[in-house]
């Protein structure tokens, strides 16, 4: 029994903590598949981070705070679509300088703000949401259910998206984009802003991720607390093939990787804490070694429109 | 023969800087913070006096050389290296282990197996991602980025368990023996030999670019793999993948050098993040190692600096990290701006090829 | 003939400059309602830009576009459409990962804006057209896995679904089996009959003076004349598109049978998508011969240039090479030369190769220069010096440093791949005199053997000693008496033969 419970509670713990990975990549996925790839998602899920404390702050409301956590995911996202769609600037260095802007700005301005020493800042969280009736399926119920209103949010946002990106117009012409973009423009469809719409997109679920991160896991911020997130939701779209449901799955999947090490413990497994932190990089790094190969980009993925001259 | 080419890469680094200074002035006024303040104490801490000057800026500038070495080297080449920061502790890890024992060698042969093993080291770590990328076409840049994070999350497992000093208090390790240190450049300060060292690799670098075959081929390489394949009949990828590992090399040495000439022992956070920086120095320097040289020192004197600001104006150090991304982004637009819209500073008439196919 | 039927579109005084080459300097077009009017021009003319302004892909920097009475600022190819004008490019603009119906679909617009894909409607609305006009396509197949003739099709189903009452038809016949060329005209023709204006761009006189109304002829920017078909002279034609009187044809004297230089036994390539490109072909090519290969694109010539050269080696079978090997890529500007480098980088590609030129890991990079030097100065290519980066120049003299670097490597062979593409008459003119050139091997090369690889039949008839065929990867003899484009356009056409 003790096992079962353990098992409970890592289950729970790994929808927990594959919930932002999840929004993050969610967001990535249509961002992608727009042509864009967006490496300066781990500085918009910071920023949303931070955004979602001080707004959880000033309004005294965690929800208000995953809106305004949004906004600051998006602020980072539309610094990044402007250098490298609007300016058409390389993505992969523009969205790296994005995320160690994000990095940098987030913890001046909490060191700024809270001092140094990082007082611990308590925050009003997102409550647990039980959902009647569902949460009482045995074994997964509980750990699908009972969980904050943004687990839920990432729910209806996988279908969603997936709704959008494959049975609607706009979703066709932002594949389009991503896969041919001088085809689409010869459609009439305009390049540039479908790119930067995306990025948009990408960014604010990316900001809900990190409110998320600070609102209902810490109740707390702290500096560097995406701790790599935002890569790791990037492998994370490679793994789910381009497809957000899919895509959250895998997620859910990596949630489980990072949940490991409570679950090993309570099994009295005693591995250092910090070989435990390694293991859902050297996962994702395995599983983009034995999985690439199977699926395919979207073909214009990180070139720039119009094209380079010459 | 390049002489255009240079001129533009030191114009585009001018004006970069000046945008960079003047949005960090901007923000920091926003911040509430007075920026002529700022800067006097950032000079002052970086370049006001001999200490500053010999025991924080040029200290501080040599893993960002040779870490900024290591980004030019892979960018020139085509290859995303995002993983600078990993391989330097990769390297630092390498440079420990045989720093420690020593194995009664001699100061110098010691200190050149302490920078090799650092070498090897930080190639080792790049081989992975190199590997990923060049036989499963996983592209770099992810796996780069997350191979820091095990180097890093390992590197502190380290310094808490298998390598963690006797007394089990502090997480770093034991410090390396004396024949392994660097011996220090100038009398009374910290400056160390692995700035000569930096100097002469930048050079040596630049030379082999300019110059050589190899160096040709990965120029060739990182501008176009198509031709480079087809009017060159080079192996990209085998050229990328050996540039792939030299850069880590280079990047692993920065560790080595830190470690042998700086903190004579590992700690977790060892590295402030310059294998990131380095993106900025190669960046701003145009990919030229000589350049790299000069943007090496400029973001050493900027880390040196951060801290006389933080006490002095009180300015949160994280900043510098946010100017760093400034540097890169202002790089980044002025060049892109160089190249599309500004007639006067363009090279020439550019006509794409499906405009002159017709 | 006719009465005067209503304008449907007038171009007048338009100019477009790519950097500071005008493509279009001071053109007029007149288009009527329910004509098919031809427009001619040689490769680099300015016809597809001057129709893309009028398909709202470029916008002009000077000049009136009117469409029916009205000025108009076009804007984007969607404001085109929304004005009636359909274009048909030359380059394909489909997207190869969608499906042909989702394809039909993209920047199909109606009332529901955006939510709702209304695939439903295209695919009744499409089939409705495909009765009507005989074109037929698959819905549900993935655009990539079609051939050339398909995705052609569907271009033009594409625009027709639109409705609209001028359609541009930038080079359609590029891409066509003779057969084929002809049931596209009869559609042409039952599009004008309907009133619809039809604009058909094309450099072949032949095919345009056979199914158009009126002609405008374009030359360097400029359009030289328009006229009825039927009050022109062919002769006239030619002189304004050319520009002076046309070369005769000439068949190339045979050559005196040389050494055998190189050899493909059975050799076979894996194409991109792991078919075989190229398929158990067996070629000998002796010095002293041009050999042509023509075939319609996409039928393996691409693996074929690259067993030749020496890029790749064979995935099967055997290939003997002689160690002095020139390519002339199809693709210059991305496989021939690397536009950020400067000219002398550029002439190192293949220099830095010779051991001559090396000093142990060290590139004698004076040597290098001076070997550019002379190459710029003997083959005139137009620059402010050997150090200014190949971007900064046109296409023709990037070309003739490609040439002069490759011609200087085929001490043996030289595989050129649609040389000419995209040159002018000149540059053109240039490239063919250095292929014969090289075989007859006089001044300072020995004799050299050189495989054309085209899909320009007027190219490869003119040059090559011999012709073969390229079918889906296989090689087809070509005979005596098929020695014609008619000829050599049914062996293209004989895929199903050589397949079955």
């Amino acid at each position: 029994m003790i096992e079962l419970a353990a098992l409970a509670t890592f289950l729970e713990a790994s929808v927990r903590l594959g919930v932002p990975l999840g929004l993050a990549a969610i967001g990535e996925t249509v961002t992608e598949r727009s042509g864009v790839i967006n490496i300066g998602l781990e500085g918009s899920i910071i920023a949303g981070a931070l955004a979602g404390a001080l707004g959880a702050l000033a309004f005294g409301s965690a929800g208000a705070g995953v809106v305004v956590g949004a906004g600051g995911g998006l602020v980072v996202a539309l610094v990044f679509a402007v250098f490298a769609v609007g300016l058409g600037t390389d993505q992969i260095i523009t969205g790296t300088a994005v995320t160690l802007g994000g990095l940098g700005f987030t913890g001046a301005v909490y060191q700024a703000r809270f001092g140094v020493t990082g007082t611990a800042l308590s925050l009003p969280t997102l409550p647990v949401m039980e959902i009647p009736l569902l949460s009482r399926i045995p074994l997964v119920g509980h750990a699908l259910f009972a969980q904050a209103p943004t687990a839920y949010f990432a729910y209806l946002a996988a279908p969603a998206a997936w709704y959008f990106l494959f049975r609607t117009e706009w979703g066709l012409e932002l594949r389009a984009v991503g896969e041919e973009p001088s085809a689409a423009a010869a459609a009439g469809v305009r390049v540039r802003w479908t790119r930067i719409w995306a990025a948009l997109f990408g960014g604010a679920m990316a900001g809900v991720a990190g409110a998320h991160l600070a609102l209902a896991h810490a109740g707390t911020f702290s500096e560097n607390m995406s701790a790599g997130r935002g890569f790791i939701a990037i492998a994370v779209v490679v793994l789910g093939r381009w497809n957000p449901v899919l895509v959250f799955l895998a997620a859910l999947f990596f949630g489980a990787a990072s949940a490991a090490q409570f679950f090993l413990q309570t099994l009295g497994l005693d591995l250092p804490y910090q070989l435990f932190l390694t293991l859902p990089y050297l996962l994702t790094l395995a599983a983009l070694a034995g999985w690439v190969g199977k699926s395919r980009a979207p073909a214009a993925l990180a070139r720039p429109w119009p094209p380079a001259e010459g | 023969m390049r002489l255009p080419e240079q001129t533009h890469a030191g114009l585009v680094a001018a004006a970069a800087l000046a945008v960079t200074a003047v949005l960090a002035g901007v923000s920091l006024k926003l911040g509430g913070f007075d920026p002529f303040q700022a800067g006097a104490a950032m000079v002052r801490g970086s370049l006001g006096g001999r200490s500053a000057l010999l025991s924080v800026t040029l200290v501080r500038s040599v893993p960002l050389i040779l870490t900024g070495l290591a980004v030019a080297l892979a960018f020139r080449a085509g290859v995303w290296n995002i993983g600078a920061e990993g391989q330097l502790y990769a390297g630092a890890v390498a440079a420990v282990w045989v720093g420690l024992e020593g194995g009664g060698l001699p100061a110098p042969i010691l200190i050149v197996a302490v920078l090799l093993a650092a070498g090897v080291g930080g190639a080792a770590w790049a081989l992975v991602p190199a590997l990923m990328r060049f036989r499963m076409g996983v592209g770099e840049v992810i796996t780069t980025i997350l191979m820091n994070f095990v180097a890093i999350y390992l590197a502190a497992w380290l310094v808490h368990g298998p390598l963690q000093e006797s007394r089990g208090v502090f997480p770093q390790t034991e410090q390396i023996v004396g024949a392994a240190r660097l011996p220090p450049l100038v009398e009374g300060a910290r400056l160390h030999w692995g700035f000569v060292l930096a100097v002469v690799l930048a050079v040596v670098l630049w030379a082999f670019v300019r110059w050589t075959v190899p160096g040709f081929r990965i120029r060739a390489v990182g501008a176009s793999p198509e031709a480079a394949r087809i009017a060159g009949r080079i192996n990209p990828d085998k050229v990328a993948l050996r540039a792939f590992l030299v850069s880590g090399a280079l990047a692993g040495l920065a560790g080595g050098v830190e470690v042998a000439g700086v903190t004579f022992a590992l700690y977790e956070g060892l590295s402030p993040g310059w294998g990131y920086t380095a993106i900025a120095v190669a960046l701003l320097a145009g990919l030229n190692p000589l350049g790299v040289l000069f943007t090496g020192f400029l973001f050493g004197a900027l880390q040196g600096g951060a801290g006389a600001m933080q006490r002095e104006a009180g300015i949160p150090s994280a900043w510098v990290g946010a100017v760093e991304a400034l540097a890169i982004l202002s790089v980044l637009a002025v060049d892109q701006i160089r190249r599309r819209r500004i007639p006067i500073l363009r090279a020439g008439t550019v006509v794409t090829q499906e405009q002159a196919d017709d | 003939m006719t009465k005067e039927r209503p304008a449907a579109a007038r171009l007048s005084g338009i100019r477009k400059a790519f950097g500071a080459v005008a493509a279009v300097d001071g053109a007029d077009l007149l288009v009527h309602a329910g004509e098919v009017h031809g427009v001619l021009g040689e490769n680099g003319a300015g016809k597809t830009t001057l129709l893309s302004i009028l398909g709202g892909s470029l916008r002009p920097d000077a000049g009136e576009i009117r469409i029916g009475n009205a000025a108009v600022d076009l804007r984007s190819p969607r404001h085109a459409w929304d004005r009636g004008v359909g274009m048909v490019h030359q380059h394909f603009t489909l997207v190869p990962r969608l499906t042909v119906l989702e394809n039909l679909t993209l920047g199909f617009r109606d009332a529901a804006r955006g939510w709702r894909l209304p695939l439903d409607d295209v695919r009744v609305r499409a089939e409705e057209l495909m009765g009507r006009t005989g074109l037929s396509v698959p819905f549900d197949s993935l655009t990539e896995n079609l051939d050339v003739g398909e995705r052609q099709r569907i271009e033009i189903l594409k625009a027709l679904l639109r409705n609209p009452s001028i359609l541009i038809l930038d080079e359609p016949t590029a891409v066509l089996m003779p057969g084929e060329i002809e049931r596209l005209f009869a559609l042409v023709r039952d599009l004008t009959d309907r009133g619809v204006a039809v604009v058909l761009v094309a450099h072949k006189l032949d095919e345009v003076l056979s199914v158009s109304d009126r002609v405008t002829v374009m030359r360097e920017g400029r359009s030289i004349l328009t006229a009825p078909v039927a009050e022109v002279e062919r002769r006239a034609l030619t002189r304004a598109m050319v520009g002076r009187e046309p070369e005769p044809f000439s068949r190339p004297p045979a050559p005196s049978h040389g050494k055998t230089v190189a050899e493909l036994r059975g050799a076979r390539m894996l194409g991109r998508h792991g078919e075989w490109a190229l398929d158990d072909v067996t070629l000998s090519i002796q010095a002293g011969e041009i050999l042509g290969v023509a075939g319609v694109q996409g039928n393996g010539q691409r693996e074929l240039a690259m067993a030749l050269s020496g890029v790749r080696t064979p995935d099967g079978g055997s290939a003997m090479l002689p160690s002095g090997v020139g390519f002339i890529t199809q693709d210059r500007s991305r496989e021939g030369l690397i536009p950020d480098f400067d000219l002398v980088e550029n002439m190192a590609l293949a220099l830095h190769r010779r051991a001559e030129l090396r000093r142990g890991l060290l590139l004698d990079w004076r040597g290098i220069r001076d070997r550019t030097a002379a190459a710029v100065t003997r083959y005139q290519v137009r620059t402010p010096g050997a150090s200014t980066a190949a971007r900064a120049l046109s296409g023709g003299n990037q070309q003739r440093l490609v040439v002069a670097r490759e011609v200087a490597e085929a001490t043996d062979l030289l595989v050129a791949e649609n040389p000419t593409r995209g040159l002018d008459v000149a540059a053109a003119a240039f490239v063919h005199e250095e292929l014969k050139r090289l075989v007859r091997g006089d001044g300072d090369t020995g004799m050299a053997a050189v495989v054309l690889i085209s899909t320009d039949l007027d190219e490869v008839l003119a040059l090559s000693h011999r012709i073969v065929v390229l079918v889906r990867g296989r090689i087809l003899a070509v005979p005596e008496q098929a020695r014609t484009k008619e000829g050599l356009g049914s062996l293209m056409l004989s895929v199903d033969h050589a397949t079955a």
